[in-house]
């Protein structure tokens, strides 16, 4: 069961649409404007919407202006009037699936089930086997259905057991205690501690302690891997770009560029820099003297990690212990609000943040010192 | 070299006049030079002819003639089809665009 919510300006529309959402179990949220269904969005925070296209109302529109404010949002649409070439269009824009008239609650219910499940797809320049399809291949088939059918118990099993898994919020002792920052380099999750101006690589799947590099000569806060580099910052606002080798080889170094560093973050364009104190997010062009393209101020009261997952910039607040979601281009602006229910007793000071692709990693002192500092992976739900 | 888009591509299909068949629109699950794999709403059957119009990487590849090579109904009761591409030339050009994209990761 998904919430869902359903945009359209004719009521009847939004009455029919919901009714056939709830036929399949969803829980549906509708809105009859733009405003409204932002307002859904930031308050019930649906899995997906549906928006209605016809009669005098612009899909198109709609979906660019939501997908704007959530751009992780799948948004499907519901035509009033079959057109090929307009959904086709509407998918351009980012509709993740167009459902034609007359909406029935098959070709609904498809739809909902792929844009929930559906990634990207997948590009090859050579030209890969049709599946073929033989009466070996079926009674092959037929078999594996049997030897699916008595593993099946089990799978579900295992599936109960990972999904368990993936809803709890790991956390281990580090062996070190001040982190100050986290990065992710694609296998292992980094703690980038201050004190022992050390950063060390733990396994995604226990947190074992792997590699360690040590910066003997500065005071590191936060780092950033993209691509063949690795991106640092330094206590005293100093930059670098390394190599991503054993020694982390320093590329180029701009001194003391970023005043009251918190986190840095590379998105394949632009460097982005937090200023904690100030509660500034500064966009950086990777240019030789790291121009800078855009100061942004950042919502919230204590910024102290920050994080890229890939479309959007979240921030790590200390102070009310949430994640808060920014887009790229107004960060400004927190389109996601994400509390940190693990540190709300408030024993903990929550340091870093990272993102591995599925999850959100985040480092915290003890609040009074006196116990370890901890390393934790948040639930897959939380984003 | 191979790569995941961003997202689904979306793909127009169209089928020749004598099919009287409406124009329908679904979604490339992956991509090659010699042919795709469509999701569509749209009932497709072996042996089909039609084409397929999208967008790769900014640029739109219009009318690229296909014939589906197996077709059956997907997990949701949708249609998931092999396309073989059957006109040499937007192989080609096809393949080239899927090049320029994956160097540049779309």
């Amino acid at each position: 069961m998904a919430d869902i919510g359903v945009l359209g300006g004719d009521p009847q529309d939004r009455e029919a649409l919901s009714g056939l959402l709830g036929e399949m179990g969803h829980l549906a949220y509708e809105a009859g404007r733009l405003e409204e269904a932002l307002e859904v969005s930031r308050e019930r925070r649906p899995r997906a919407w549906l928006l209605v296209d016809g009669a005098g109302v612009d899909a198109e529109t709609l979906a660019r202006e939501l997908r704007r404010a959530f751009p992780l949002l799948p948004v499907m649409v519901a035509l009033k009037t079959r057109d090929a070439r307009r959904a086709v269009g509407l998918m351009r824009v980012g509709a993740a699936e167009v459902v034609a008239p007359p909406w029935t609650p098959v070709e609904l219910k498809a739809s909902v089930s792929k844009t929930l499940r559906f990634q990207g797809t997948a590009l090859s320049p050579l030209r890969v086997a049709p599946r073929r399809r033989s009466g070996l291949l079926f009674a092959l088939a037929v078999g594996a259905f049997f030897a699916f059918a008595l593993t099946q118990a089990a799978s579900r099993r295992a599936e109960k057991a990972r999904a368990a898994a993936a809803a709890v919020t790991h956390a281990w002792d580090l062996p070190v205690s001040h982190p100050a920052g986290l990065a992710f380099d694609g296998e292992s999750v980094w703690v980038v501690d201050w004190f022992s101006q050390s950063l060390y690589a733990h396994s995604t799947k226990d947190a074992a302690l792997g590699e360690v590099r040590h910066l003997t000569a500065e005071t590191p806060v936060s780092a950033h891997f993209a691509g063949d580099s690795v991106w640092t910052i330094g206590a005293d606002g100093t930059v670098a770009r390394r190599m991503r080798d054993a020694k982390l080889t320093v590329l180029q170094r701009w001194p003391g560029v970023a005043r009251n560093p918190a986190g840095i973050v590379f998105d394949g364009l632009y460097l982005w820099t937090l200023d904690g104190r100030a509660r500034r997010l500064y966009k950086r062009l990777p240019d030789p003297d790291l121009t800078v393209a855009g100061v942004y101020r950042v919502p919230g009261v204590k910024p102290v990690g920050l994080a890229y997952d890939g479309k959007t910039l979240w921030t790590l607040d200390a102070a009310d212990r949430s994640l808060r979601r920014h887009n790229l281009d107004r960060p400004d602006e927190a389109v996601e609000l994400v509390p940190l229910s693990v540190y709300g007793d408030g024993k903990e000071v929550p340091t870093g943040l990272a993102f591995d692709g599925t999850r959100f990693w985040t480092s915290a002192e003890p609040r009074k010192g006196g116990g370890p500092a901890r390393l934790r992976r948040h639930p897959e739900a939380l984003r | 070299m191979s790569h995941r888009a961003p997202g689904l591509i979306p793909a127009l299909v169209r089928f020749p006049g004598a099919a009287a068949r409406q124009d329908a629109w679904g979604r490339l699950l992956e991509l090659t030079a010699g042919g795709a794999v469509l999701s569509t709403a749209a009932p497709l059957a072996k042996g089909e002819d039609l084409t397929l119009s999208f967008e790769l990487a900014g640029e739109e590849l219009r009318a690229v003639p296909a014939k589906v090579l197996h077709a059956e109904p997907d997990a949701d009761g949708q249609t998931l089809a092999d396309l073989r591409f059957t006109d040499e030339l937007s192989r080609r050009e096809l393949s080239r665009r899927l090049l320029d994209a994956l160097a540049r990761r779309l």
